[in-house]
């Protein structure tokens, strides 16, 4: 375990924030698109905030919220509210305890009536606390109390109870009736009864207590009341239901903001006639970690957002200025490789490591030559000693990773069937050439700049070396759109390099052995977070599992069919429904992110498109950096994402990945002359299952 | 303020016959294939004894003991009261020893509050210590799927609106996951972890601490704060209502607590001390008793029997 205690990024989450601390952290990003120009706080068109987790939604909330707006307008609050022109109402829906509003022998229609009840009081006990809090000083409040009181209470059934003379005691007579509603919903679990008053009308109070309120006291006249419900995801369908008709049934001045999950939204259904809410019409809709991730200043945000921790931890005051210009000198913090050309510097450590002994991918080619030589599979090559002729060819020693790019090319020569003792000297003379500056253009320039990722993790593979996953932008752009990730990455690191005797951020970069330690723990620590509730959670687990297994034996075979291997698509429409729940659960935890659609290139279809969270790369060795997709087949994606098709999922694997491996390359191990001819495929194509 | 530790805790032997004393009218066991549960079942002494399967263990008929009462319900108040009314009717004047060892924790605490409920003010709670747990502390007593988090009936509490200051304490056990899903659930309140120590056997405070850490993240930003992670033994239901008691009082006075969750996920007798501080103290307050619901638990976790303890647990009128 190492000492967190003394470490800026300590805390990842929102909730775990202060008021103070939310407003003292907040970031916006950069220009132009401001948060609050994306969450429109005084449009009265309600909004679903939807997000995985750690997209940032508690902290935007928070910040609209009637306690931060205390904080930032300070004595001018009633000014700075009629500036602002809303007044967030914020409530979070984990609080409502909601799991006990059904079964204990009750019928579920009863049920759907108790909530209902229950967010009523529970609703207009918040907004009147909070219109209070923020008024209740005036003296505009004590000449027009008994007006507001008497419209108030005109909305209450009040029975037996004592009629509030003052709007504290309303509020306490709501709490009343709550705590009234709470005895008989937990005694019911016992008794089996469930004796229930209702005293408010749906809506009533909820809308009303604004309306009264606006009506009558001058600081809320243009004022919107801006219901913040956070943490919606923790309403069954039902309860969702009735909020979804708060929606649609919504009056002035009351607008809504629902914060959620990804996964969380379970229904758009009202009671309103059983009709739906439609986006655009009833609610609009802010993908918030999607917005985040295709923004092309998601950099520059994020890398202010880490300026802005490390300002606060070490007290340093900071403004725009400072903060922008924090941002941009963080990089030199990180100890990164030099680039050089070639990655002559990067692969160094073959050239010192492997003095006098054979380096690892030459030995396996020759391995790969020999079993093709004994099956008579290897074109060109009949006798030992023109293997190695051919591997003297592919040698280039001062520059590792053209060896692997030679290697590479070769391997795609032999599995279309070509003369190795030719292509092996093609090579060379590109080599060459591309080292001399000659060759600009063509099959050589353009393989290293599509495979040059993984033919150096191949490297750093086959000669013992951990991934290289370093660099502050690096760690941004595995963030992919939430800055939670960001953090809890920079907070392992930060863990590792002080455990490591180093002093992050103050002097010395932090090392590549602590950027490694830390991205991996935190890869590690959101493969365990990301694990959904309830069974269908281990089958979405399973499935990742299997497409990080398939993408990785894909990433280190000889000739990987594509390049940067973390994405696929696939015609989800041909697959069975299991297999489409699970990869659309995989979507909304988060596992996988949707990129959009891939045309397939024989019958112009558009494929769903996914790629495997960044977020998990490190635990399988792949690329961050979005390139090739694999065309999976139904039948592919069956096997990965439906239990019971697992069983043929290994054979899948297998039969794709022999087809990037030597020396038979997927060919049935035949004589030479009963070769297929050479396919003519693209070598980047995106699609055609392979 | 009554002070948990007046109440009786004794020892009975693990070989050879108990006190003659030691009988009751009642005895109720939830049945499991560890060896320290059957043991104390074949010795307890009872007009009537009864065993409970519970359908998270997923024994099938015919490997239940004959007579046992079986539910295929998972929830704990239908559950318990369909075998009181079945097998138990009216409690009035007689005696209730109660083997926890075996219980899954929600049965366990909703059957407290259901006896409290019948008017029983004392019964006898056994348990019997393992020699070790069966992996050590890679052992799982869930399945690892937990269905939801939620109250547990009974003890539900009337919860306030305001949720500014609200805390949760978990009684932190092996199950690291069932940690960080409670802590998940109750994302935006103050974590307080209770570890059991002194521990079962000396090895176990250190596996407790290794696997709790592993939910650091969800625990979030408290996870380090040494002012945040308690102890109580982790044998002593008494000590640990003690302890929570203490707890509460403490963060109370720096600042009223808006809303309470309390969440068991440690050992029987922890549970035993979370149930009894929330019936005498915090029932009908604020304060609920949350617990992750699993699909399933092993019923059969631990090797050996190293001691049995009874504790005398005295109710409040409810």
């Amino acid at each position: 375990m190492k000492d967190a205690a003394q470490n800026p990024f300590n805390i990842t989450k929102a909730v775990d924030f202060s008021d103070q601390e939310i407003h003292d952290y907040w970031v916006d990003m950069p220009t132009g698109d401001s948060f609050s120009s994306m969450a429109k706080p005084t449009s009265p068109m309600p909004m679903l905030i939807v997000g995985g987790k750690g997209s940032g939604k508690t902290h935007l909330m928070r910040y609209f919220s009637y306690p931060l707006q205390r904080i930032r307008h300070g004595r001018d609050l009633l000014e700075g509210i009629r500036r602002d022109g809303y007044i967030g109402i914020y409530l979070r829906c984990g609080g409502l305890n909601s799991a006990r509003f059904r079964g204990k022998g009750q019928p579920d229609e009863k049920w759907d009536d108790v909530f209902a009840y229950y967010m009523e009081l529970w609703l207009s006990q918040l907004v009147l606390g909070t219109a209070l809090d923020a008024v209740g000083e005036m003296p505009e409040v004590l000449s027009r109390e008994p007006n507001i009181v008497r419209d108030l209470l005109s909305l209450v059934d009040l029975r037996e109870h004592t009629s509030p003379k003052s709007l504290w005691d309303l509020n306490l007579l709501l709490r009343g009736l709550q705590k009234e509603l709470d005895v008989a919903v937990n005694n019911s679990g016992m008794t089996g009864k469930l004796p229930v008053h209702i005293t408010v009308t749906r809506g009533d109070l909820i809308f009303g207590i604004p309306k009264v309120f606006a009506a009558n006291l001058s600081p809320f006249r243009d004022c919107l009341f801006l219901y913040l419900l956070d943490e919606f995801e923790n309403l069954s369908e039902v309860q969702q239901r009735y909020i979804q008709t708060l929606i649609r049934e919504r009056q002035n001045p009351c607008s809504f903001k629902i914060g959620a999950r990804t996964y969380g939204i379970r229904t758009l259904k009202t009671y309103s006639a059983d009709e739906e809410n439609k986006e655009g019409s009833e609610f609009e809709v802010l993908p918030l970690d999607t917005i985040l991730r295709a923004n092309d200043r998601y950099q520059e945000f994020a890398k202010r957002l880490v300026a802005k921790r490390l300002a606060e931890f070490n007290r340093v005051p900071s403004n725009v200025e400072t903060l922008n210009s924090m941002a941009q000198s963080l990089d030199k913090h990180f100890e990164e490789f030099e680039k050089s050309p070639f990655g002559r510097s990067e692969t160094a450590f073959v050239t010192d490591k492997y003095v006098g002994r054979d380096r690892p991918y030459f030995k396996t080619l020759r391995q790969n030559l020999e079993k093709g030589l004994d099956a008579d599979a290897a074109r060109g090559l009949s006798v030992p000693d023109e293997i190695e002729k051919a591997i003297a060819l592919l040698r280039c020693p001062e520059f590792p990773l053209l060896e692997k790019v030679n290697i590479f090319i070769f391997y795609r020569e032999w599995s279309k069937c070509h003369n190795l003792q030719k292509a092996a000297k093609e090579i060379a003379d590109d080599c060459r050439a591309f080292l001399a500056g000659t060759l600009k253009h063509g099959r050589y320039q353009t393989v290293l700049e599509y495979f040059r990722a993984d033919l150096l993790a191949q490297l750093l593979r086959e000669t013992d070396q951990r991934q290289r996953y370093v660099g502050l932008t690096t760690f941004v752009e595995i963030s992919s759109g939430f800055p939670r990730n960001l953090l809890i990455i920079l907070k392992h690191i930060f863990a590792w390099a002080t455990f490591n005797g180093e002093f992050p951020f103050r002097g010395t970069p932090i090392s590549i052995r602590s950027q490694q330690a830390g991205v991996l723990e935190a890869s590690e620590w959101f493969y365990r977070d990301s694990r959904m509730i309830g069974r269908q959670g281990q089958h979405v687990m399973d499935g990742i599992n299997r497409l990080g297994t398939l993408f990785r034996g894909i990433r280190f075979s000889e000739k990987p069919s594509e390049c940067s291997c973390c994405t696929f698509s696939s015609d989800l429409s041909r697959c069975t429904d299991v297999a489409r729940r699970v990869v659309d659960l995989a979507d909304k935890w988060s596992l996988l992110i949707n990129v959009g659609g891939q045309r397939d290139r024989n019958t112009e279809r558009v494929d769903a498109k996914y790629q495997l969270n960044p977020m998990l790369a490190p635990r399988w060795d792949l690329a961050i950096y979005r390139r090739g997709v694999l065309a999976l087949t139904p039948e592919e994606i069956d096997a990965a994402f439906n239990p019971e098709h697992a069983g043929k999922f290994d054979e899948f694997a297998e039969k794709r990945i022999a087809r990037m491996a030597a020396p038979f390359f997927g060919h049935a191990r035949r004589p030479l002359g009963g070769l297929p001819p050479e396919r003519t495929q693209s070598l980047f194509a995106d699609g055609d299952y392979d | 303020m009554i002070d948990y530790t007046l109440m009786y805790k004794g020892e009975l032997p693990v070989e050879g016959d108990w006190p003659p004393a030691v009988r009751w009218d009642v005895f109720v066991s939830a049945y499991t294939s560890a060896e320290r549960v059957q043991r104390v079942f074949r010795k307890a002494a009872a007009e009537s004894r009864h065993w409970l399967v519970f359908p998270e263990y997923g024994f099938t008929p015919e490997k239940c003991p004959a007579g046992a009462f079986a539910s295929e319900s998972r929830d704990e108040a239908e559950y318990v009261r369909s075998f009181w009314d079945n097998s138990i009717g009216d409690i009035a004047g007689r005696t209730v020893g109660i083997d926890i060892t075996g219980f899954i924790r929600p049965y366990l605490i909703f059957m407290l509050r259901w006896l409290a409920q019948r008017g029983v003010r004392r019964f006898d709670a056994l348990y019997t210590e393992p020699v070790i747990y069966a992996k050590r502390e890679q052992t799982q007593f869930s399945d690892d799927v937990v269905v939801e988090v939620r109250q547990i009936a009974g003890f539900e509490g009337t919860h306030s609106p305001d949720t500014s200051n609200d805390c949760l304490i978990i009684g932190a056990g092996y199950d690291h996951q069932l940690i960080a899903q409670v802590a998940e659930h109750k994302q935006f309140s103050r974590k307080i972890q209770i570890f059991g120590l002194p521990s079962l056997r000396a090895d176990m405070y250190q596996e407790n601490v290794l696997q709790a850490y592993r939910a650091e993240e969800a625990v979030g930003r408290h996870t380090a704060d040494e002012s945040n992670s308690y102890f109580a033994p982790a044998n002593d239901p008494f000590v640990t209502a003690n302890t929570l008691r203490q707890i509460v009082t403490r963060i109370d006075a720096l600042r009223p607590i808006t809303n309470l969750y309390l969440s068991p996920v440690a050992t029987k007798p922890q549970v035993l001390g979370f149930a009894l501080y929330y019936l005498t103290e915090r029932l009908n307050t604020a304060t609920s008793l949350i617990f992750p619901f699993c699909e399933a638990y092993n019923p059969e976790t631990t090797k050996g029997l190293s001691r049995i303890w009874k504790y005398t647990v005295e109710l409040p009128p409810v």
